[in-house]
């Protein structure tokens, strides 16, 4: 039968989110929907891995939260979650942490009071870091095995440096020395009024956004907002790890760009889009259809608060990691050389468009996306510019913007597998 | 609760459709009941590379994946045990697209030796990245082989071996596509803002023309009772040694299966879970604990599994496992702990069902188990269940000769 016609919608509109700014200072974002029977509360402070002077204290910090309050034991915080059905959740990147709560409505009243322990009333026992310590050093353990985890570091060490706050990384055994000390002088300073903002969504009425407003207020000012000084970044071209029993090799290509604030910055992502953004973009056309070299690669636009890259990431087969890694370049080398045709660009818009429809679906969608938006100093409306933005793409842009940030010398390469894929490059 | 309406086309069809108003995206999920319990065993690994197959186009679409992309859809799959699943979600005005697309390929797939050989090189890159370059990996595929002798879930999905998949032929694929892929072993499934009356008129539309071809089912060998408790002790390059034990229990649609999913929230389900307070934190013998029950068509597995902090010994963590099991099968649980997994159940249901795809996914899923009212009455039925019912079924299931035991050692 005949193909249907096909819809694009024109805008994508998201709720704007209401603001309230409580007594010290800190901006809560509500953004209610009646129709559901639950809702979500996100804390975030800005007191990711950047922030911290000893290693792992940062996400030890935020995993301990619900350890053990002055009221309440960490079992009895369990019972009391669990009890009620609410998750409990926690995120971090190199910037920030995020404390989600998600509950049935019936029972938010008796989650924000667990909520206020772990938020605000945290200690930290010594016995429960103890044994913190030991599984965490264990679970690292397992995942520095695989091939991928190796070159997600590395990745990280080539683009900014080894001693860079986006770069660093330390052993298990520093888990060893990680004290309670460390622990509740990190909370101290960065769980604090200057630090936060609370962000909820889903059925948001008075009363509770009164609750949420009230307990907001108790965040106390620490005076440690400052930014943190950077030192400048080093990069290094190539980075290899062996390992001798890999059955597959893990690749990471890319390069250091800028965050998501920067004007070029949507652009890029529609290169990266094109590139390896979806599962017939380019690469995955060269590498796993045509070649079968893997079984997914992809690549994507990556933000941190003060620096962002663009990375392609895969697994390939050993004995194919130098082919992989030579097609890599080559679907790279080509966005530079040929225009992108009118086609592709549009399928690859309608599939970026597609994908802020997607991520934005429901209550628990739209808060993430406000969520980075605020990060990013903007409000909802970047939604509505940025769908703009990517529909204004033309091909001379997807050019230009290629030839001006990805040539083939300004790529940085880290592979971890049996044997080195490009032996003529040093390694540091 | 999820509303919908269903109906069944002349051809053998079932669809099951929802309307949910708040979303502005279809999610349009097709649901063949063929999974890896039907393969042949010495073809295992076959209906998921078969899954993968489905996406390497048609005589009228040679490239399934870009009019999906074209319309701002985003489109998947996944094979297990008992079922292979294909899902879109897309702008509601584009729902037609997807059921263009799905109807297209029950008929008229078209597979060249090009495109197996393909894909066969995809699978097994699949089968290295997901079951043999991980930590544990093969865990799942030594437990199945353990506690299964006769039935086809003794092999996971991805097959028993890559030589399997490489030797698949052409000839293989195309029996296989007419044996399962026509409409009376599918369900289509739609959640959207469109009015339920619509939906059905639309896979009327598009799916009421296709021929149904039944074949007469294949028997599947059923598993008989264990008699004597099972173990197997391997060694791996891994930094913990970890623990599995997996009882044969009820299969999705029976009264155990509620029973065994209870029993195992009681166990590992949250932080306040026993074996996570016990174990972990109270003994500090385990470095992380989980229990969970299979759920599968046909009867299924309760499993225990574990990995272990450094100075534990195997011996003191199967103790440990133990006198846990000890406890379910002669202590009642205490009616608030009975409660707390209840509730934690409704919540899981109703955070589900903020979410279109999950929504069409799951009326697929009930409507597969022949049971669709179940899927607004699972709540109730969880919290009719008694502390007493959950120790005989504990008493019943929990028995040393019911089970296989993997000990998957850290190599020193």
């Amino acid at each position: 039968m005949k193909r249907p016609p096909l819809i694009i919608p024109e805008t994508v509109d998201v709720p704007q989110a209401r603001r309230h700014t409580l007594s010290n200072g800190v901006n809560l974002y509500a953004i209610p929907s009646e129709e559901f029977e639950v809702l979500r509360f996100t804390f975030v402070f800005r007191a990711g891995t950047v922030v911290q002077r000893v290693p792992f204290s940062a996400s030890s910090t935020l995993n301990m939260l619900s350890e053990g309050s002055e009221r309440m034991t960490a079992r009895q915080i369990a019972e009391r979650l669990d009890f009620y059905g609410s998750n409990f959740e926690v995120n971090m990147d190199r910037d920030f942490v995020y404390v989600t709560f998600n509950t049935l409505s019936k029972f938010f009243t008796p989650t924000l009071e667990v909520a206020e322990q772990i938020l605000l009333h945290p200690i930290f026992p010594e016995e429960e870091l103890a044994s913190y310590r030991e599984k965490r050093k264990q679970g690292l353990a397992i995942e520095r095995m695989k091939v991928d985890t190796i070159v997600r570091e590395n990745f990280g060490k080539a683009l900014f440096g080894e001693k860079h706050p986006y770069g660093i990384t330390y052993p298990e055994s520093a888990y060893d020395t990680l004290t309670r000390n460390d622990l509740t002088d990190l909370y101290r300073n960065r769980y604090t009024a200057d630090n936060a903002l609370i962000v909820c969504s889903g059925r948001i009425d008075d009363q509770v956004l009164k609750a949420l407003c009230s307990l907001g207020e108790q965040l106390p000012r620490s005076g440690s907002g400052a930014g943190i000084e950077f030192p400048k970044g080093e990069s290094t071209p190539y980075r290899f790890t062996q390992r001798a029993d890999a059955v597959q090799s893990s690749i990471r290509v890319g390069r250091l760009l800028f965050p998501r604030t920067h004007p070029d910055f949507i652009g890029m992502q529609v290169v990266a889009t094109v590139l390896g953004g979806y599962f017939g973009s380019r690469l995955m056309q060269n590498l796993r259809e045509e070649h079968g070299y893997t079984y997914g690669v992809g690549s994507a636009m990556i933000n941190f608060e003060q620096a962002g890259y663009l990375a392609v990431a895969t697994q390939v087969g050993t004995e194919v990691t130098a082919s992989a890694l030579q097609e890599i370049y080559r679907e790279i080398e080509r966005l530079r050389t040929e225009p992108v045709s009118e086609d592709e660009l549009s399928l690859v818009k309608n599939i970026m468009i597609g994908e802020i429809m997607r991520v934005l679906d429901g209550p628990f969608g739209i808060a993430d996306v406000t969520i980075e938006n605020i990060l990013c100093g903007k409000d909802n409306e970047a939604v509505t510019e940025g769908v703009r933005q990517i529909r204004a793409t033309t091909p001379d842009d997807v050019l230009r913007l290629a030839q001006k940030y990805l040539r083939h010398e300004d790529l940085i390469t880290a592979v971890a597998g049996p044997q080195n894929p490009l032996p003529s490059w040093n390694n540091p | 609760m999820i509303t919908y309406k269903n109906h069944t086309l002349v051809n053998g069809l079932t669809v099951v459709v929802n309307r949910d108003r708040s979303s502005k995206l279809a999610a349009v999920n097709l649901l063949y009941k063929v999974g890896a319990r039907n393969e042949n065993p010495s073809r295992t690994g076959f209906a998921h590379l078969f899954e993968h197959l489905m996406f390497r186009g048609t005589h009228e679409v040679p490239d399934f994946d870009t009019p999906v992309q074209m319309a701002a859809g985003e489109n998947n799959a996944f094979t297990n045990n008992d079922y292979t699943d294909f899902y879109m979600t897309l702008p509601k005005d584009n729902v037609e697209t997807a059921l263009w697309l799905e109807s297209d390929r029950m008929t008229g797939l078209d597979i060249s030796e090009e495109n197996l050989a393909i894909e066969k090189r995809v699978v097994i890159e699949e089968y290295k990245q997901r079951y043999l370059n991980q930590p544990y990996g093969d865990m799942q595929m030594l437990l199945r082989a353990l506690a299964y002798r006769v039935h086809p879930y003794r092999w996971a999905t991805i097959g028993l071996a890559p030589e399997h998949i490489a030797e698949a032929s052409l000839e293989e694929v195309r029996a296989f596509y007419h044996r399962y892929y026509h409409p009376s072993n599918a369900i289509l499934s739609i959640s959207a803002d469109i009015e339920e009356e619509r939906m059905i008129d639309l896979a009327e539309k598009w799916f009421a023309q296709i021929e149904d071809s039944p074949r007469p089912a294949v028997e599947i060998p059923q598993e008989p009772s264990q008699t004597e408790a099972r173990r197997q002790e391997i060694e791996r390059d891994v930094p913990a040694t970890a623990i599995t034990k997996a009882y044969h229990m009820g299969s999705r649609t029976s009264s155990d299966f509620f029973l065994g999913d209870l029993t195992t929230d009681l166990l590992a389900g949250g932080e306040s879970s026993r074996l996570y307070q016990h174990l972990v934190k109270e003994q500090k013998l385990f470095a992380n604990v989980n229990a969970y029950v299979s759920g599968e068509l046909d009867p299924g597995l309760f499993v225990l599994t574990g990995q272990l902090l450094p100075g534990t010994t195997v011996d003191e963590a199967e103790e440990a496992m133990q006198r846990e099991i000890d406890r379910l099968q002669t202590e009642k649980a205490e009616p608030q702990e009975l409660e707390k997994i209840k509730n934690k159940f409704e919540a899981n249901t109703l955070f589900g069902e903020i979410n279109v795809m999950n929504k069409a996914m799951n009326l697929g899923f009930y409507q597969m188990l022949g049971d669709l009212p179940l899927i607004n009455r699972e709540v109730e039925i969880y919290r009719s269940h008694t502390p007493e019912q959950v120790v005989e079924f504990c008493r019943r299931t929990l028995r040393p000769e019911n089970c296989s035991t993997l000990i998957y050692r850290a190599r020193k």
